[in-house]
């Protein structure tokens, strides 16, 4: 599957391979030179990257920056999807669950999302804020997470489910490679938002059978009223299948709960320290938490 | 005008076994010979008595009696006895209840006499011997059946004629008489009567226990205790009963497989369906998993699968909304099913408003499929997207009164806060005594913070200032 990128971008520099800021200068241009690619060389393209072809069809985010990274202008449907929190969202994910929330109402089309967690905390005023309301969602509690992937392989198979999300801590690649082919069966997306409970290690961006991966961390909001503006996010996303990564800061629109994107990170922003700093913050935390497992509650 | 009665062969003679209210006026009597009868009025109109059908028409009048009370007995040929602790004051008292039961009974052409007492065979006394077709007695058994004829202890005719005999003719009578030579002479049973009457000995009636009709049933010759033997029984006991339940147009939403096992214990697994069904396979599935976990023992002999919570399978219905629900429940009624008696059905749910303004109240679980309401929470009051169930108290740094904090401490880190609104002033339910249980004050005044970094926390302070306590601030949730 990385034989597609090397094709594409010829020469140009390689993501980093730990947490991916933002797309090289080069990786912009990529759409024009794969349009040049000759016609020969790209069904060859197509025939390798079999894992991006869809039946299902595409759902576009609604902005070209971010749509122009995803293979067919869109997130694709029947596909899984990973969501990973930075620092403190790694044990309680906030603005991972809002993202999650709104990438799942847009791919579910009348069907039920299936909401699956250990740690039932998920509020439900909360999620109908980003479009899910209360007649939509389906909440399940399990024990550990084989039982949670067992759930949602079992719901992605079931007919009249068009989205699932669940709380995993691991996740090894035989347990992606089954949620795939659940997905694939009935078109339905699902998205896994990395959690660590208490006492268990952090979560670890290995290798993943998932079709992208984004990191999510807050960022400040702005408006020009006093109080809160509609809550900002840093996303990242820091890997693709067959396309290529990218950074943002997005807003979730107030009415809709749709996410917009404000500002495109560039590789050298200055928002990029802001990222390693909340990355380093997470770091710490999690040290805190190894010598305090039981700190807190929630 | 002619009366109507029925004979039977009673004492070896064809004698009367019930007569009618024209025929009582004549002057008929039941027991009367069938002969004598026709010589002095030749156009009584004689039936032979049907037995079997007074017994079904007693227990169809017994199972109507099961709304009154859970707990009625047959008092062949002509009675029904009903225990009704706790049932009376849903109809306004004894006295009330007495006259619904023979109101609703005379609207059905039953004529009825009822009697309530302390115990049954009081009551069975005044209902037959008493006065006027209602007896409510209270307490005061004793009294009211001391002028009843002996007969009304519901001892033999033969003994309450040789009673009469000696001039013994009411129940208080038969009381001033030394019980030892009332033994001895008629034997134990009247005496058992008599004190089952006044409430010294106890009387044991079987009562009717509903049958459940939709069961389905195997016994073995031999033993059974393997378990791919018990996935076949319970495919084969799940189409019996399903093809039962097929033939009546029902379904049923819950189900319970018994094991009859040879040491004379039972093992029972249950399952349950969010919507009615009736699909044997479908069946055989939920029960699968459970079959694993059942011991046999020495082998089971006999198992019987039985439906409860039987309604009509709905079928399409006209309206087109209700119709698109229906159709997306169904998809998902067998996941729902398999995940619930998979995980334990509290863990299965969907969540729906309670109009509570307290967060943690404003939110119940409903069964994933019940109807949709389509309603929601009131979209101008922000909610986080995680809620804490216990609000975790954290350190505030807060030196104006009534504001937000300008920092506080959760998990060993600082958090600066850059913007803040509120307050939200959220006030106990006063008429509930649970928003106690945390040690959180009456009125909790709610802040929305974001800290440098952007991350959103729902913060609240308990406590007013200017009063003895001291205010204290939790961390109640946090927002995307």
């Amino acid at each position: 599957m990385q034989l597609s990128l090397d094709l594409r971008g010829g020469a140009r520099p390689r993501p980093t391979p730990l947490r991916l800021v933002a797309p090289p200068r080069a990786a912009a241009a990529a759409p024009a030179q794969s349009e040049a690619l000759p016609e020969s060389l790209k069904s060859k393209i197509a025939r390798l990257e079999r894992a991006t072809a869809t039946a299902w069809g595409v759902v576009p985010l609604g902005d070209r920056r971010v749509d122009g990274c995803f293979p067919r202008g869109g997130l694709p449907r029947g596909r899984w999807h990973e969501i990973v929190g930075e620092g403190l969202e790694a044990e309680t994910p906030a603005a991972a669950t809002g993202f999650a929330a709104s990438l799942a109402r847009r791919m579910a089309r009348e069907g039920a999302v299936v909401w699956v967690m250990q740690r039932p905390d998920v509020h439900a005023p909360g999620l109908q804020a980003f479009g899910l309301g209360a007649d939509r969602v389906i909440f399940v509690r399990t024990a550990n997470d084989a039982e949670t992937l067992a759930v949602l392989e079992d719901a992605l198979r079931t007919r009249g489910v068009d989205a699932a999300v669940g709380e995993v801590g691991a996740l090894s690649l035989i347990a992606g490679k089954r949620l795939q082919l659940a997905c694939e069966r009935g078109g339905a997306s699902a998205f896994l938002l990395r959690r660590r409970l208490f006492g268990a290690h952090g979560v670890r961006a290995g290798a993943s059978a998932a079709t992208t991966r984004w990191a999510l961390a807050p960022a400040r909001s702005e408006t020009a009223l006093p109080g809160l503006g509609p809550p900002r996010w840093r996303t990242a996303l820091e890997r693709c299948r067959g396309g290529r990564p990218g950074a943002w800061i997005m807003e979730a629109a107030d009415e809709t709960g749709d996410v917009r994107v404000v500002a495109e990170l560039a590789h050298h922003a200055a928002d990029a320290g802001d990222i390693r700093a909340s990355w380093r913050a997470g770091l710490r935390d999690r040290s805190d938490h190894r010598q305090r497992p039981a700190a807190g509650g929630g | 005008m002619q009366g109507c009665a029925t004979a039977a062969t009673i004492d070896n003679a064809r004698r009367l076994a019930a007569v009618d209210d024209i025929a009582a006026a004549l002057g008929v009597r039941p027991g009367q010979t069938v002969a004598d009868t026709l010589a002095l009025w030749p156009h009584l109109e004689v039936h032979d008595a049907d037995t079997e059908a007074d017994a079904a028409a007693l227990k169809a009048v017994a199972a109507w009696c099961l709304r009154f009370s859970p707990a009625v007995a047959l008092d062949a040929p002509d009675g029904v006895f009903l225990d009704i602790d706790g049932c009376a004051h849903f109809w306004g008292g004894e006295a009330g209840m007495a006259r619904a039961v023979r109101d609703r009974l005379a609207r059905q052409d039953i004529p009825a006499r009822i009697a309530i007492a302390d115990t049954f065979a009081a009551a069975w006394a005044l209902a037959r011997y008493g006065d006027g077709d209602i007896t409510v007695s209270q307490g005061d058994a004793a009294t009211r059946l001391a002028p009843l004829p002996a007969a009304a202890l519901r001892i033999e005719p033969l003994t309450a004629h040789r009673l009469a005999r000696l001039g013994v003719r009411t129940i208080a009578q038969m009381r001033a008489l030394p019980r030892p030579a009332v033994q001895k002479r008629f034997g134990a049973s009247v005496l058992l009567q008599l004190d089952r009457a006044l409430g010294a000995a106890e009387e044991v009636l079987d009562f009717l226990h509903p049958p459940p009709p939709w069961t389905a049933r195997r016994v073995f010759a031999e033993p059974v205790s393997r378990p791919e033997a018990f996935q076949q029984l319970v495919r084969d006991l799940a189409e019996a009963l399903c093809a039962k339940l097929d033939r009546a147009g029902l379904a049923a939403r819950r189900f319970a497989l018994v094991l009859h096992r040879v040491d004379g214990e039972n093992a029972g697994r249950g399952v349950g369906a969010a919507l009615p069904m009736r699909d044997p396979k479908r069946l055989a599935a939920l029960f699968a998993p459970k079959l694993e976990t059942v011991d046999p023992g020495f082998g089971v002999e006999a198992a019987v699968l039985v439906a409860h919570d039987v309604a009509p399978l709905q079928h399409a219905q006209a309206d087109l909304v209700a119709a698109a629900a229906d159709v997306r429940n169904a998809d998902l009624a067998p996941l729902v099913d398999r995940l619930r008696n998979r995980l334990g059905a509290d863990n299965v749910w969907r969540a729906a408003p309670f109009s509570s303004h307290v967060p943690e109240r404003a939110v119940t679980r409903t069964p994933p499929l019940a109807a949709p309401t389509g309603q929601g929470w009131p979209p101008d009051r922000p909610r986080p997207v995680r809620l804490f169930r216990k609000p975790l108290p954290i350190e505030a740094v807060a030196p104006v009164p009534d504001d937000p904090p300008l920092l506080f401490r959760w998990r060993g880190r600082t958090h600066r806060i850059r913007r803040a609104e509120g307050p939200e002033r959220i006030g106990a339910e006063w008429w509930r005594a649970a928003w106690a249980d945390n040690d959180i004050d009456r009125v909790r005044d709610y802040y929305r913070v974001e800290d440098e970094a952007g991350a959103r926390y729902w913060l609240f302070r308990t406590g007013l200032y200017g009063h003895d306590r001291p205010t204290k601030w939790f961390l109640h949730g946090v927002f995307a």
